[in-house]
């Protein structure tokens, strides 16, 4: 058993026009057996960037805690949010910190930069960054997300088509997944605001 | 996405699929042909080791049977895993050996369905030699013996063998080690720790028909939901005098929300 | 002669090489598994477990202190009382449990003599988080852990294992009891229970336990945090102390 599937996980980020789309399911547990069916896996870092970590839930926490302080700090230096794609590397310097007893945590980033233009990317745990113009998945099962993305996704979607893809995506890619699911929690971010809604999946 | 149950029917009433039909025109080469391809690989007695080892089944299940006044209710749910990924959802882990006689599937898939159909086999041989069916024990014992001669071989079997005969419902646990328990109730599989709770603690000898299968049906739900091995739909049969019958296959996607509907 | 051409194609190289990163990720793993497994089996034999009632919250644990094979103690209190309002349940390695509740106890106090106001629940399971996450890359706690408190009348419970995932939750149970306990909770637990039905639900997980875990602890001692304070609520024996 790996320590990236020890309390399960499934993460999906997505690109929309204009906007962006990150999910992730809601299962916490420890191996097989299933502990708590409320525990999220995306933050908020400003309205305009979220972040969601997969992997090992101890380390979840901690990336959070961390991420938040170093981003408290460059508000406070700066007077202004940082934008996605300054946190991504901020994200990667701070797991590559770590390159010789990693975190065992992928981190998926989502957001808007500051002209609009929609933002994502994936990390492994030692924070090589691969930033996509569609998607981007992680967590314990990521073929089942994937084969779920290649067919679904499609360019220019509106948010709420987005918010309804990047759903069934994830629905459908955690059916497959033991060690995830139990419901979900969809984040869309526009240049409008952000909303977020909970899923309801299969509770198996 | 909704589940297709199809798989999980009875046989009896299971519509024949029209690839069935349409095998019998096939002509398949025999055993004997000189062309059997082999892996092209250096090593084709560890590669073969190694597929086996990839598509062993894992051993994530929840099953459960119990005896009460009303004669045996079986409950299992429906889930085949290959490591964390889910395999099946609709896998049928009751095995029909007779119209009498139940047999529950954990452990190796193959290894089960192997070995109680062979046992159903050996019952009608049975019927045939003495004219009357045989007994639960009976069934239960033939099943221990062959588990016996094969100990130590890597079997891989956790069933329970449930039914009605002559001196009423009768319930026994036979496993791979060829251990045979007679019981009231047992649970068998990754989740079986889960649904000994709700069993253990809704059980009694005089339940109702309703009642009991309700019982077997939640202890199965509460398995699900917290095992992630178990999983996809609850199944329960009910054998009386008169034989099986399934009463319910219910998805679990639906079943969670008929227990706890969603505000 | 490494040129800058040279370096890029090195860089991209790893980038690109699922492979190489696998190769990276596997043996960087490699020792964590180790002491993962290692650390599991400690605390597995334990009983720990809390339900969130009406304006309270309940844990109870079992008293063994094992030795290998032998039983050395059947009165152990694994239930530490942080101040007037929290409790902190722990499980695991007998030197690991009491070294660092005590180590949690004593800082908590700290801050609570130096500020004038203690750490309300959210803050100490979250403090006692750091703690064990700071120590998982060191040396680790071999410990499992639940933290309840009031705060104000509002109960609350906190769920944290020895990689140090914190987690709130309305009920809760560690080690293999949990198997036991876990689906009776699911199907009994409601909000706003009254004293009297959580100590029901306590006794049938209990009796689950006792009925069918093999390397079932004999007694076991529960205590509850209200209004009113800690204290310990109740008992459950099958053998006498020692």
């Amino acid at each position: 058993m790996s320590i990236m599937s020890y309390n399960g996980s499934a993460i999906i980020a997505m690109v929309g026009k204009d906007c962006v789309a990150i999910c992730s399911d809601l299962r916490f547990g420890v191996q097989h057996q299933t502990l708590a069916t409320d525990f999220k896996k995306i933050f908020k870092i400003n309205d305009e960037c979220y972040v969601g970590l997969s992997g090992l839930g101890s380390d979840m926490q901690t990336l959070r805690q961390r991420f938040v302080f170093r981003h408290n700090l460059y508000k406070l230096r700066e007077d202004r949010n940082m934008k996605p794609s300054t946190f991504a590397n901020m994200v990667s310097a701070v797991l590559y910190e770590k390159r010789f007893g990693p975190y065992f945590c992928e981190p998926v980033i989502a957001g808007l930069e500051p002209d609009g233009t929609p933002y994502i990317t994936g990390m492994d745990l030692l924070g090589a960054m691969a930033p996509a113009s569609d998607f981007v998945v992680a967590g314990d099962n990521t073929e089942s997300l994937f084969g779920a993305c290649e067919s679904f996704w499609r360019p220019d979607m509106n948010p709420e088509e987005l918010f309804e893809t990047i759903s069934q995506c994830l629905l459908s890619g955690v059916n497959r997944d033991c060690l995830a699911g139990w419901g979900g929690v969809v984040t869309v971010i526009t240049k409008d605001g952000q909303f977020t809604r909970s899923l309801k999946g299969r509770m198996d | 996405m909704k589940l297709d149950l199809s798989a999980l029917l009875p046989d009896s009433i299971r519509p024949k699929a029209p690839i069935d039909a349409a095998l019998d025109d096939v002509h398949l080469p025999g055993p004997t042909g000189a062309n059997f391809p082999l892996p092209d690989v250096a090593d084709v007695d560890s590669f073969e080791r190694q597929v086996v080892e990839m598509v062993k089944p894992s051993h994530g299940t929840t099953t459960l049977s119990f005896i009460f006044q009303g004669g045996v209710i079986v409950a299992v749910d429906s889930r085949a895993s290959m490591g964390p990924y889910i395999s099946s959802q609709t896998v049928k882990k009751v095995i029909e050996i007779n119209p009498y006689l139940l047999g529950t599937m954990a452990g190796g898939a193959a290894d089960c369905q192997f070995w109680q159909r062979n046992l159903g086999i050996q019952c009608r041989l049975h019927e045939l030699n003495n004219k009357e069916r045989i007994s639960v024990a009976g069934a239960s014992k033939l099943l221990a013996n062959t588990l016996f001669s094969y100990r130590g071989m890597g079997l891989s079997m956790g069933t329970m063998v449930a039914g009605w005969d002559h001196k009423g419902p009768s319930l026994y646990y036979v496993d791979s080690e060829a251990q045979r328990i007679k019981g009231e109730r047992f649970s068998v599989g990754s989740g079986s720790v889960f649904a000994m709770g709700i069993l253990d603690q809704g059980y009694r000898w005089d339940l109702s028909d309703e009642e009991a299968r309700e019982l077997g049906r939640r202890a199965i739900y509460h398995a699900t939901f917290r095992d992630a091995m178990s999983g996809g739909t609850v199944s329960v049969y009910h054998v009386t005098k008169d034989g099986w019958v399934k009463v319910s296959g219910d998805d679990v996607g639906e079943l969670h929300y008929h227990y706890y509907p969603a505000e | 002669m490494i040129d800058d051409a040279g370096v890029h194609v090195i860089l991209t190289s790893i980038h690109n090489s699922p492979l190489a990163l696998f190769c990276i990720t596997f043996f960087t793993t490699g020792n964590f598994v180790l002491f993962l497994r290692f650390n599991y089996l400690g605390s597995t034999m334990d009983c720990l477990f809390g339900i969130s009632g009406d304006g309270f919250v309940v844990i109870g644990a079992d008293t063994s202190a094992n030795q290998s094979i032998v039983r050395m103690k059947t009165g152990e209190d694994k239930i530490c009382e942080l101040d007037q309002y929290k409790l902190m349940g722990a499980v695991g390695d007998g030197g690991d449990r009491v070294q660092f509740t005590e180590f949690v106890k004593a800082n908590l106090s700290l801050y609570a003599f130096r500020n004038g106001v203690p750490l309300s629940t959210h803050a100490a399971a979250n403090y006692t988080r750091g703690e064990l996450a700071t120590a998982l890359r060191k040396g680790p706690y071999n410990c499992n852990l639940l933290v309840a408190g009031i705060d104000d009348g509002q109960p609350s419970l906190y769920f944290l294992d020895y990689l140090a995932t914190l987690h709130k939750m309305n009920c809760a149970a560690h080690g293999y009891c949990a198997m036991f306990m876990n689906s009776l909770f699911d199907k009994h637990w409601v909000p706003g229970m009254s004293v009297e039905e959580v100590m029901k639900l306590v006794d049938l997980g209990i009796a689950e336990v006792r009925a069918r875990l093999v390397v079932a602890p004999p007694n076991f001692l529960i205590k509850i945090v209200d209004k009113d304070g800690v204290r310990v609520l109740a008992e459950r024996k099958t053998a006498t102390e020692n």
